[in-house]
């Protein structure tokens, strides 16, 4: 009697259970349909020929697919240009971000001297006080420097960046010192201890810092937008915003543009996006 | 003993010199590229300054005064507070839901996770771009749909009633999977051990959430809380592309108006007292975060 009870209960429960899950993989699945669509909807509509486009009820498949708006979108804007001023831009700004986070984290963690307290303090209040607040006085000043519209100019507050000095001092000063001391002993200099010691040991959380400051560089608009206004350096994300003409919207050929400008950083993430969501998750970090 | 005390204590301080060198560059940067503008942000927003002919006048509280009856910026306060709000409830509530369904090991896992993310590294302003071809009222996808489902087609962005609307909705597509990652890690730092015990004490599944889960997890729920609200404080790409703040102010915010004066009306001074404005908000919520924070000790 009692053993079909269990089994009752238990055969009740995996019920509860399977539906439960059914109902999960529902949800997930109708949110995971949601999250792609926009994507998928570019996709389509930039294949689509231009009449399929207007037509009712919406064609869902793009019959026949046509190259034409690829063609139209490359002729209106120099899409590798955007590319390599992108590129450009995040090279510089990640490594010189990554360099001297390296250095100044080091020297957080490992020595002590006065101020320090009041220094690390100074770094950390500069996320208090984002680009979209000093925007302003930032601009003024590049115009006395002569930096507007300058790649100067769009790198000036990227060269470092608060958190990496932060998580390379969280990371460091978990580190064993001896390994410190035994490389002085041996006589090696304090620079050559934080490029050949110290940074192949931290070489993951670099490799962390530098994929999240180059997506943020990457989709950086705000600052660029402002700086830039020659065509020529425009980056991705700034000739992606100019690239509607506002008095005759042409869908065909600016979903052939967006595509152009997403879906190589969207098919690197979907190789490296263990990574990536690893990365994130646990510095916490964005943007 | 004393000699060696001696020698490390002049060692250690023969390191300074290493100590201000490896900072430096941090400090020259941050300096010059954010310190200083910062404050002269604060300085300018009691000047009016024009920048061609670099003259700079003293206006005293003027800039502050005229903020209070600029009807576009209280607007952009009051839109900027109306989008925080339901970024913050609606994106970090369904994200620690679909966290909290992910937590066990289920096989697709790793597939829902890596699509959730798509929106969140993607550039707000290309996806923006997107998104305003499916608000298009005439050939949007979104028009097409209630079409076909036989339902009011409504003007999304290009209505004064949904423009906002239409910006939230784009903004919890963007920042959910963000969301959603952070509370799963929190979810997988809450020891099994907890639930199991919960188990044989009879909790059903909503108690262990709201018994367990919930508690254990709010210093992960403050986290998501203050970063959304912060973003939420600064967004601009997404309403620059898909409204530029219309129609007739309906959706702007105070990052735009902060562009707009300075960068369309040439208002760099005027633009400078609505920055300092910003950034006594997110200081505001920074010293709310730091304070907590402590008392959870996150």
């Amino acid at each position: 009697m009692g053993g079909i009870g269990i089994m009752k209960s238990t055969l009740f429960q995996q019920g509860i259970k399977i539906t439960g899950n059914t109902f999960v993989y529902f949800l997930l699945t109708l949110f995971g349909i949601l999250m792609i669509l926009p994507f998928y909807w570019m996709i389509v509509t930039s294949f689509q020929i231009p009449e399929n486009l207007i037509t009712f009820p919406p064609k869902w498949w793009p019959q026949p697919p046509t190259a034409e708006h690829y063609r139209n979108a490359i002729k209106k804007a120099p899409f590798l240009l955007y590319y390599r001023n992108s590129l450009f831009i995040a090279a510089i700004s990640v490594s010189s971000s990554i360099f001297f986070g390296l250095f100044a984290g080091y020297a957080f963690a490992v020595y002590h001297f006065p101020l320090q307290g009041f220094f690390f303090i100074l770094i950390l209040s500069t996320l208090m006080v984002p680009i979209q607040v000093t925007s302003v006085s930032l601009y003024i000043l590049m115009a006395r420097f002569g930096w507007i519209d300058t790649f100067a100019g769009i790198l000036a507050p990227n060269f470092a960046s608060a958190f990496a000095v932060f998580f390379m001092r969280q990371t460091i000063i978990s580190m064993p010192v001896d390994l410190i001391d035994a490389a002085r002993i041996d006589g090696a200099g304090e620079i050559r201890i934080v490029i050949n010691i110290i940074s192949p040991l931290v070489k993951s959380v670099i490799a962390t810092m530098a994929l999240i400051l180059f997506i943020d560089s990457w989709n950086d608009f705000l600052w660029p937008v402002i700086i830039i206004n020659s065509k020529y350096l425009r980056t991705i994300p700034v000739g992606i915003a100019f690239f509607k003409d506002p008095y005759h919207i042409n869908f065909g050929p600016l979903m052939a543009a967006t595509s152009i400008a997403t879906m190589p950083m969207i098919i690197i993430y979907l190789f490296l996006q263990r990574f990536v969501i690893k990365g994130i998750a646990t510095t916490g970090l964005k943007f | 003993m004393q000699m060696i005390d001696g020698f490390l204590f002049k060692a250690k301080k023969n390191r300074w010199h290493y100590a201000y060198l490896f900072i430096a560059p941090v400090l020259i940067f941050f300096g010059l590229f954010r310190v200083y503008p910062a404050v002269e942000t604060l300085i300018f927003s009691f000047f009016k300054v024009e920048i061609v002919a670099r003259r700079y006048q003293w206006v005293g509280l003027k800039n502050f005064s005229l903020l209070l009856r600029d009807d576009s910026f209280i607007r952009a306060i009051s839109n900027t507070f109306v989008y925080a709000i339901y970024i913050v409830t609606i994106s970090a509530f369904l994200g620690l839901i679909l966290a909290a369904m992910f937590n066990s090991n289920m096989k697709l896992g790793s597939l829902f996770k890596a699509v959730y993310f798509v929106p969140f590294i993607t550039s707000t302003v290309a996806a923006a771009v997107v998104w305003g071809y499916l608000y298009d009222p005439k050939f949007g996808l979104f028009n097409m749909i209630l079409k076909l489902l036989n339902l009011p087609q409504r003007g999304w962005i290009s209505s004064y009633k949904d423009a906002l609307g239409s910006i939230i909705v784009f903004s919890i597509w963007k920042t959910l999977g963000y969301n959603m990652i952070i509370f799963i890690t929190g979810l997988q730092n809450i020891p099994e051990t907890y639930y199991e015990a919960a188990v044989i004490d009879g909790a059903g599944p909503l108690t262990r959430f709201f018994r367990i889960t919930i508690p254990l997890i709010s210093p992960t729920i403050f986290f998501v809380v203050i970063y959304n609200t912060i973003l939420s404080l600064k967004v601009f790409d997404q309403v620059f592309v898909l409204t530029a703040g219309g129609p007739a102010e309906a959706s702007t915010v105070v990052v735009l108006q902060i562009y707009n004066q300075a960068f369309l009306n040439y208002r760099f001074g005027y633009a400078s007292s609505m920055a300092f404005v910003l950034f006594f908000m997110i200081m505001i919520i920074t010293i709310l975060q730091y304070s907590l924070s402590r008392k959870w000790a996150v």
